[in-house]
């Protein structure tokens, strides 16, 4: 029997899950959307993943959750690292591309860029407050084009002339963005404006002051984007590389971390037959009114937070 | 028989925990009532944003509502601070807001009396208490200043320490009951004994301390730095995870012992040419100085908007890559997420760690 490790990373727009083995080969791997149900998202992922998974040679012996809903899933998956995105990202990458310096990712809600000298972190910025030139801009704009997101990227490589956008905030890039339309520019030049638009708020933003040097590793679901790819590339004036599996770098490194780290726990697929639901609770013992997540499977509690002092705990 | 004038309830708004020396000094100095509002929480945030512009910094919603609070709890005469940069126009807006909203109070705003001229300071120490007696208000001015000294001292010594407490809460128990003896505090020696209790028990409480612990300096805007429930604990955050945490803003810092914005402006000249506002002259140079010390990262404070800060971002970020020293930027505004300040705390532990481990 071989031991196999599990990582899951759970987006704000996209749930993804990754199996791998002792030597970080991919035995099975799944991309769905999360649809504001991250419980539902990672039962549907946990099912995907057992379809493929070779169940007679391998076990799972350790799991890895990031991702904005790592937590919640941390708790119903079992895991045994609960990882920030950044750190896994970061992880992932460098365990596949020992040599990065600069990596860009952008997600569907975050943006953020890691420096790396020798294998090790040792820089990063991520977006705050605003998820200006970020996915959920992107497919938004799609679907005002009347076309789907995965075709952007054939668009904007058709273009000639890309249409200058505005590119400071979203609101003001998407008011630029209709007048342009208006005006009469055609659709492809229009959609390799939005993806230079992307680029250059993401280095005006959480690019700003960085130095990006090559090798650079493009990931998050937007790399999948060839016309954001073509003007990173320009931009930069270097190659940016984006790998095959680049959109589920997260849910890897989660997975390496957590073979990396000390804890073992067998993974049940059976959560999938299971039901799990969270209620709210907002704490009155004080006017912080903090709101607790209390986390139930098949009724019973099994795990809370968000108090931000005793009086608020919760235990299961 | 001379008619008693009633004691003047004071309050002045909710900053970090220096409002016990504001009570000191009201009290003991100029023998009126201090009124306490409650700390700071999400419903103070939630009525100063209701009632602020919206674009306006952070700290100026939080203090209106600390006003409101106050003003709930019965306070008669409002504080408000001077400031070296928009800070400086707050008093007069808040005021204006209060008044709209029906409060009646009277006002009493720094920021008419900040004219250089300590005569001019006396005035307002009028407007507390026209009676006041200039021997004893001196007397308990050198008091609360050596309160603010003891207080910043205390709190710098129990965040470069609270997160190797090996009893696990003995050392955060000590702080905690350092700060309500503050605010209980009557006279000198009463605030003499509070300190030294407080040295004692950290000298005593043992600790589970590495050689060469992490060490992360933080600088940022006067309010939001230091304010914990505005920057969501950043500083205990970062302690739990076992890095000592230097912070060289403070109050007393800044203004009892600062060596004057030209002094330290040229220790900076070769960074910046001009001073550019009411701390970041400070926060440049302090940040040179843990890069240089060594420091294995920096983290930058701010809340939305404000603009000296701002302004230092791009220095900050040069000290940070001729030094090789990982820089965080924070941002705080009154809907920052607890989760979202967490990932990236974590993010910047585990890369100093991780390069803490590569370089030794």
């Amino acid at each position: 029997m071989n031991q196999a490790y599990l990582g899951i990373d759970v987006g704000s727009i996209s749930t993804k899950g990754v199996i791998l083995d002792d030597g970080n080969r991919l035995l099975a791997s799944a991309y769905i959307w999360t649809e504001g149900d991250p419980i539902g998202a990672v039962k549907k992922l946990v099912s995907l993943l057992e379809k493929q998974f070779d169940k007679e040679n391998y076990r799972i012996v350790a799991t890895g959750t990031t991702g904005s809903a790592r937590k919640l899933v941390g708790t119903i998956v079992g895991a045994t690292i609960v990882k920030n995105e950044i750190t896994a990202h970061a992880v992932g990458t460098i365990t596949f591309y020992p040599g990065v310096r600069t990596i860009l990712e952008i997600g569907g809600q975050d943006s953020k860029i890691i420096l790396v000298e020798n294998g090790v972190a040792v820089d990063y910025a991520m977006n705050t407050l605003c998820a200006a030139g970020t996915g959920a801009f992107l497919s938004s704009q799609a679907k005002r084009l009347g076309i789907e997101v995965e075709e952007i990227g054939g668009y904007a490589l058709r273009s000639k002339h890309p249409t200058q956008i505005a590119a400071r905030c979203t609101v003001f890039a998407e008011s630029d963005l209709v007048h342009k339309i208006q005006m009469g520019h055609p659709r492809e030049d229009i959609i390799a404006g939005v993806c230079n638009a992307v680029v250059a708020n993401y280095l005006n933003n959480v690019g700003k002051g960085k130095n990006i040097l090559s090798p650079v590793v493009f990931q998050g679901g937007v790399s999948k984007n060839a016309g954001v790819v073509a003007a990173f590339e320009k931009a930069l004036g270097c190659k940016v590389t984006v790998d095959p599996n680049g959109h589920l770098m997260g849910a890897m490194g989660a997975a390496i971390l957590a073979r990396r780290s000390a804890g073992r726990k067998e993974f049940d697929f059976a959560i999938e037959e299971m039901t799990f639901y969270t209620r709210e609770v907002s704490c009155g013992r004080c006017p912080n009114q903090c709101e607790i997540i209390c986390v139930y499977c098949e009724n019973k509690l099994i795990d809370a937070w968000g108090n931000r002092c005793e009086r608020g705990a919760i235990t299961a | 028989m001379q008619a008693m004038q009633p004691k003047k309830k004071v309050a002045f708004p909710r900053y970090a925990e220096y409002n016990c020396a504001v009570r000191y000094l009201v009290e003991q100095g100029l023998e009126a009532t201090c009124v306490l509002q409650p700390a700071l929480t999400r419903h103070t945030e939630e009525i100063g944003a209701k009632y602020s512009p919206d674009f306006v910094c952070t700290p100026f919603k939080t203090v209106l509502g600390s006003l409101i609070e106050a003003l709930e709890a019965g306070a008669d005469t409002l504080v408000m601070t001077h400031g070296l940069c928009r800070l400086g126009y707050y008093g007069e807006l808040l005021e204006q807001i209060l008044r709209d909203l029906g409060y009646s109070f009277e006002m009493v705003n720094l920021s008419q009396y900040s004219t250089g001229r300590k005569k001019d300071w006396l005035k307002a120490a009028q407007r507390i208490n026209p009676k006041i007696k200039l021997p004893r208000a001196a007397a308990a001015l050198l008091e609360t200043f050596k309160m603010v000294d003891y207080l910043d001292e205390i709190t710098a010594r129990y965040y470069q320490n609270c997160g190797f407490d090996a009893t696990g809460g003995e050392y955060a128990r000590a702080y905690r009951q350092f700060l309500t003896a503050l605010y209980r505090v009557r006279s000198r020696a009463e605030i003499e004994n509070a300190y030294h209790e407080a040295r004692q028990a950290f000298q005593r409480i043992p600790l589970d301390k590495p050689a060469h612990p992490l060490r992360v300096g933080i600088v940022g805007e006067f309010y939001t730095a230091m304010d914990a429930f505005s920057n969501l604990g950043t500083e205990q955050k970062l302690a739990d995870m076992g890095v000592e945490v230097h912070r060289w803003m403070n109050v007393s810092h800044r203004f009892l012992h600062y060596s004057g914005e030209k002094n330290l402006n040229v220790r900076i000249k070769d960074l910046c040419t001009y001073e550019m506002g009411p701390t970041s002259t400070a926060n440049i140079w302090c940040a040179r100085d843990y890069a240089a010390r060594g420091f294995d990262g920096l983290i930058h404070i701010k809340s939305a908007n404000c603009t000296p800060e701002i302004d230092i971002m791009p220095v900050l970020q040069r000290i940070g890559s001729e030094y090789k020293v990982p820089t965080l930027c924070l941002t705080f505004d009154s809907q920052t997420s607890d989760v979202g300040l967490m990932t990236r705390l974590e993010a910047f532990y585990d890369m100093i760690s991780q390069r803490r481990r590569k370089t030794f």
